[in-house]
């Protein structure tokens, strides 16, 4: 019987670890197992190196690696026919989801949004990652896992940035540059490159590839640039500001009102809301661009109003939502009593604006209406006072 | 004229040839194929492989890689090798499943690992024996194998 020192043990254990068996129990095992054939089948004197390559030779067809990888495979994919079975399942839900909710959304029937946010979470977070996990194990070499990686991930990344652009949720847009970036960038270059030499797959690299960049070509048409934004921004703005300026200008002319005349309720509740616009303009601004006014030297500052929606910014402050409740109510109940009022045979006019349908509008559009109802209240107080 | 020859193969195969040739053209051809070792291919051992490691440990408690393949080739004569290469992803398989527990034994720098089944695998032994008699009755049957030939 052979006898093995601690140096062969190491000697051994070096040479399983740099053939590629990774896992520790399996090196052990391996170990342990050549161990015993050494000793019970190598003469006393016998040369152990050689025996060693020889025998370490009969436990693989070409690499020791093999073992490894069927290891790995047996312990990762035992459930490989359950995945596949989920994967498709999954797949046909997410589409028949997302179908029906577009349907529903053009129709405008309720429950749209709930179609199209499951099925888009579905494909990104149970189809997609299953479908990298399936068709990487199909390829052998680590290049091949590495594009499927990189394009499921773009995949999911674009997928999410739409849905999260649709559901006003923010991040949206970094997302989908990021997708992007990372498909036309490390994507498209690897993939190109590594089909391009191989004549057989040539052809398919090249249309699939004129097929990704004009697909993302075509997305990116349908993208505002950053420069474009900025303008769009700046004229929005700036017309904000014309339309304050007229306010302003307007309340200048207001005639004096005796508060003891008979429309007294009308002009005190045209007040009040007048306040209350003064005040959630003054939070939309605020919260926008962190300043409390805006002067026509904004574009200098910075300081322009975004396209962010103001239901957020109400929702998440308890002042302003109280207030946008009590604006609502107030408008309601100054439209009511000016139904029933009649001054010098003219009835003064009822406030319609579009935030008062409209609350999930754009900061702009939610400062011009609230001037417009300001603009509303002010004529009502000039028929008032006129009558005098 | 007789003359044997003797063929010394890859495979461990002696195979004698006896041959009888006469004077006239037609000749009687005997051959007697002696095997003294036959080797099951890979592909028959690799659907078996599962039920014949959960019955050798039935029947021993716990074993270790090594003495599960020299234990195997004992009981059938060396017609059945098990590849280091097929048992071992099995081993680690059947313990990820919960089919199999370890104890680990330290010799020095060495380190052997002990399988045995767990009540889980005790279950499924049964099962894969009895599913797999069942199976040999059916291609006994497929493959229309006399009795007394196999």
């Amino acid at each position: 019987m052979y006898h093995i020192t601690d140096e062969q043990i190491d000697f051994i254990l070096n040479d399983i670890r740099r053939n590629g068996v990774e896992i520790e129990d399996l090196q052990l095992n391996l170990l342990d197992h050549l161990c015993c054939i050494i000793e019970n089948e190598l003469e006393e004197n016998g040369d152990f190196e050689q025996f060693y390559f020889q025998t370490i030779k009969k436990f693989y067809k070409k690499e020791l690696r093999e073992i490894e990888e069927e290891t790995q495979s047996l312990l990762t994919y035992k459930n490989y026919y359950v995945m596949k079975k989920v994967m498709i399942i999954s797949g046909a839900i997410s589409a028949g989801l997302l179908s029906l909710g577009i349907f529903f959304k053009f129709m405008h029937w309720p429950g749209a949004a709930m179609g199209i946010v499951l099925g888009i979470s579905i494909l990104s977070f149970i189809f997609l990652p299953l479908m990298f996990v399936l068709k990487s194990k199909e390829k052998k070499e680590v290049r091949d896992k590495i594009l499927i990686a990189l394009g499921t991930l773009s995949a999911i990344t674009i997928s999410l940035a739409i849905l999260f652009k649709v559901m006003h949720w923010p991040g949206a847009n970094m997302m989908a540059v990021s997708a992007l970036l990372m498909m036309l960038l490390l994507f498209l270059p690897i993939y190109f490159f590594n089909g391009i030499r191989n004549p057989e797959t040539k052809l398919n690299t090249i249309v699939s590839s004129v097929l990704i960049l004009a697909g993302c070509g075509l997305f990116l048409t349908l993208v505002r640039t950053p420069t474009g934004s900025r303008k769009m921004f700046v004229e929005l703005t700036r017309d904000y500001i014309a339309n304050e300026e007229l306010l302003q200008y307007e309340k200048g002319f207001q005639l004096p009102v005796n508060n003891s005349s008979k429309f007294s309720q009308n002009y005190n509740d045209g007040k009040r809301i007048d306040l209350l616009c003064e005040e959630l303009k003054r939070f939309i601004i605020k919260t926008e661009t962190g300043v409390e006014k805006l002067d026509m030297d904004f574009e200098s500052k910075e300081t322009w109003l975004g396209d962010s929606r103001i239901l957020t910014y109400i929702e998440e402050d308890q002042t302003a939502s109280t207030q946008w409740s009590d604006l609502k109510t107030a408008i309601k109940d100054y439209n009511k009593l000016n139904a029933s009022t009649s001054i010098g045979g003219e009835k003064p006019l009822q406030i319609t604006s579009l935030i008062l349908n409209f609350k999930d509008c754009k900061t702009t559009e939610a400062l011009n209406s609230l001037i417009q109802i300001q603009h509303f209240v002010l004529q009502n107080e000039r028929i008032i006072a006129s009558l005098k | 004229m007789k003359f044997i020859n003797l063929i010394y193969s890859d495979l461990d195969i002696f195979i004698i040839q006896k041959t009888s040739i006469h004077k006239n053209p037609m000749y009687i051809c005997v051959r007697y194929l002696i095997l003294n070792t036959m080797i099951y291919s890979s592909e028959l051992i690799k659907g078996t492989l599962k039920t014949i490691i959960l019955k050798l440990l039935k029947d021993n408690k716990r074993m270790y890689g090594y003495e599960i393949t020299q234990r195997v080739k004992e009981l059938t004569d060396g017609k059945i090798q098990l590849t280091e290469g097929a048992l071992y992803p099995s081993l680690h398989a059947l313990e990820a499943d919960g089919i199999l527990t370890t104890e680990s034994e330290y010799n020095g720098k060495r380190i052997r690992k002990y399988y045995s089944l767990s009540k889980q695998g005790k279950t499924l032994t049964n099962e894969k024996i009895s599913e797999f008699a069942d199976f040999m009755n059916t291609m006994k049957f497929l493959l229309d194998i006399k009795t007394d030939v196999a």
